[in-house]
């Protein structure tokens, strides 16, 4: 049993750092640069969590925050019930995978391993049950007497992540443990990752920068950006309903277009309106809308490129590049000067470089966005 | 063609013979010291005052006889008490300086930056100056005569401590800390443990270079070491340089100046290795 919550936790940094770092991006007060604002969450037992935003967002410093390796500056950190605040991180009974690994070079994988039960003095043929174990789980039994410079990526990998969960931890923490691999492994990885989950039963939280592994791991994912939580939700909540346009653009490969277009409303039926090309929204979407009070207005509005169809009727794109990934092919376009990526099945439209196409949406798919914050107009503030 | 190859060979060959000849004059220069001090240590003092020769003489073990029953010193007695100083020091020096360079690089703090600067600022000054100090100080509390007052100076070691600031930086991710504490290692059992295996080849290097400095050392034992029983072996050296014209024997000062080396040729032929491991590692990440 261990729940993570988190309460209005923020990261401060002193303002004498800012020349240093790039922080422009970040909210500066007189107290210093604000790399974590207002932090809420609460984590449940054997959740797996998963923190993902682009680069300098904070998801880092928030994990090392719950960690006890960065000092919380406001806010209250509770694991299993307990305020651990002051607390130092050898007495918080986490565990923790880095993105470096952090072997300790001269012991071997054994030691590795039996380090942390090493200094609690658990009894020594206890300590060799639980290594082996697992060693077991973890598919490296074999590498138990070599040094960590004797292995591979994958292997080291496998010994960190052996290394946290041989001591049975709260919380394991881990830092984009996967963005050292070379794509094949990563897959394999994340996969096993999933399997270990099953098996070993703990609270997990993730970071990561890479979105395809935050939808494949994560129950829940916390989506960061400069510093602000942007939406927390399952995979399908986060995918489905992006809370804003930034949730909507990084979540989902190739990228999310956009549209500057008009809301239209008549009644309780909504329209989107681009150019001259109108599209009625979905019953449930207009529903929604509705019960927002929301009025016609300039808005912006969003359509995955899978959702995008090639016809007889539509918006005019032109194709700039054709990308074959496969079963599907990725159109590059352009519609009115601005890039918009369309994706079609191989085996039927071949779109060659330089034609014309009429693509359409309909309006079950359709996103939209304030124009002035970004936010999903479908959902309250 | 041929011409201009046979002229770039010969270029080359000059080039070669250039560098040899460079070389070899290094190694005579290195190596002349050892084989007079070992030519000198089998001669007679008679024979010593007749001038130099590179013929080794016949009296050897005579002299080694001479120097091992010269009353005035205790061969053995100097040999225990160097040992027990330059151990004591090199590993104090080498503790001690791999704590603070470790204290400084993974800690931060707000004098952090002032405690560096010190430090380093503490290696312009000459031993020579700050002992004048130390020697009152000692002789005030009577601490002269006792070998342990001779070992823990050396705890304070800047070009030490610099030498271990510049090995962590390019040896220690700080994430193998953090690693540790995380597994619930104390601050201390992550020093001992953790990092301090990871710096065996530059305490290796360290140890080595200051025992060998420790051992030397005659400046500091000569102003606080007067008794016979505590005296180390370079003051011994002193002791029998400067005897009345009567007792006083050169085959005997070298005989000694060869035993005092001993040791250091020892630790060099057998750690040579390490050594060049330890001042080229840390230089180069890998």
């Amino acid at each position: 049993m261990a729940e993570v919550r988190l309460k209005d936790v923020m990261k401060i940094y002193p303002p004498v750092d800012t020349k240093k770092h790039n922080v422009k991006h970040l909210e500066v007060t007189e107290k210093g640069v604000v790399a974590v604002q207002q932090f809420n969450i609460d984590i449940q037992d054997k959740e797996f969590i998963v923190l993902v935003g682009p680069s300098g967002c904070g998801k880092t410093t928030t994990l090392r925050m719950i960690a006890g390796l960065e000092e919380i500056s406001e806010g209250e950190l509770y694991i299993d019930g307990e305020l651990v605040n002051a607390v130092a991180p050898k007495d918080r009974d986490i565990a923790m995978v880095f993105q470096s690994y952090a072997l300790y070079p001269h012991m071997t994988v054994f030691d590795n391993m039996a380090y942390s039960l090493k200094i609690k003095h658990v009894p020594k043929d206890e300590i060799k049950r639980r290594v082996e174990e697992a060693a077991e789980i973890l598919d490296i039994t074999k590498y138990l007497q070599r040094k960590p410079k004797a292995l591979s990526g994958g292997q080291r990998q496998r010994v960190a992540i052996g290394r946290a969960i041989v001591r049975n931890p709260k919380v394991l923490l881990m830092d984009e443990p996967l963005s050292n691999l070379d794509a094949k492994l990563r897959n394999q990885m994340r996969a096993e990752l999933l399997k270990l989950q099953n098996r070993i039963q703990t609270t997990i939280v993730y970071v990561t920068h890479d979105q395809v592994e935050a939808m494949t791991l994560g129950d829940r994912i916390v989506v960061m950006k400069d510093a602000y939580i942007q939406q927390i939700g399952t995979p399908q909540e986060v995918f489905n309903h992006p809370a804003n346009t930034f949730v909507a653009g990084f979540i989902g490969t190739p990228q999310m277009n956009f549209f500057e277009g008009e809301l239209l409303r008549e009644g309780n039926d909504y329209s989107v309106k681009y150019k001259d090309y109108v599209v009625k929204l979905s019953e449930n979407k207009a529903k929604r809308l509705a019960e927002n009070h929301v009025e016609s207005q300039s808005i912006t509005f969003g359509v995955r490129p899978d959702q995008m169809r090639v016809g007889e009727e539509g918006l005019t794109a032109v194709v700039e590049v054709s990308e074959m990934m496969g079963t599907s092919s990725h159109l590059h376009t352009k519609i009115d000067g601005q890039d918009v990526i369309v994706i079609v099945p191989t085996n039927g439209d071949d779109a060659s470089e330089m034609e014309e196409i009429k693509v359409s949406f309909s309006g079950k798919m359709v996103h939209v966005f304030s124009k002035e914050d970004g936010r999903n107009l479908e959902f309250s503030v | 063609m041929d011409k201009k190859n046979k002229r770039a060979a010969m270029q080359l060959a000059v080039a070669r013979i250039l560098v040899y000849a460079v070389i070899i004059f290094l190694c005579f220069l290195c190596l002349f010291f050892f084989v007079m001090l070992f030519v000198n240590s089998s001669r007679t003092n008679n024979q010593l005052q007749r001038g130099f020769t590179l013929i080794p003489g016949g009296h050897f073990f005579f002299n080694m006889k001479n120097a091992f029953t010269d009353s005035s010193i205790q061969i053995p007695r100097g040999m225990i008490n160097s040992f027990i100083v330059a151990a004591g020091a090199a590993v104090c020096t080498t503790y001690f300086s791999a704590l603070t360079a470790y204290g400084l690089y993974v800690y931060n703090f707000r004098l952090k930056k002032i405690a560096y600067t010190f430090i380093i600022a503490v290696m312009m000054i000459p031993t020579q100056v700050s002992a004048v100090g130390f020697v009152q100080l000692a002789y005030k509390y009577g601490l002269n005569n006792k070998l342990w007052v001779l070992i823990v100076p050396s705890i304070a070691a800047p070009a030490v401590f610099f030498y271990m600031y510049q090995y962590l930086k390019a040896t220690l991710p700080i994430d193998i800390v953090e690693a540790s504490r995380i597994d619930g290692s104390s601050e201390f059992a992550t020093f001992n443990r953790i990092v301090l295996p990871i710096m065996k080849p530059a305490m290796a290097v360290q140890m080595i270079f200051s025992f060998v400095a420790a051992w030397n050392n005659y400046f500091l034992p000569a102003l606080l070491l007067t008794k016979a029983e505590k005296k180390t072996v370079p003051i011994m050296i002193a002791q029998l340089r400067s005897a009345d014209y009567s007792k006083f024997d050169m085959g005997k000062v070298y005989m000694l100046i060869l035993l005092a080396i001993l040791p250091v040729i020892v630790v060099y032929v057998f750690l040579s290795k390490s050594i060049i491991k330890g001042v080229t590692s840390g230089s180069v990440k890998g």
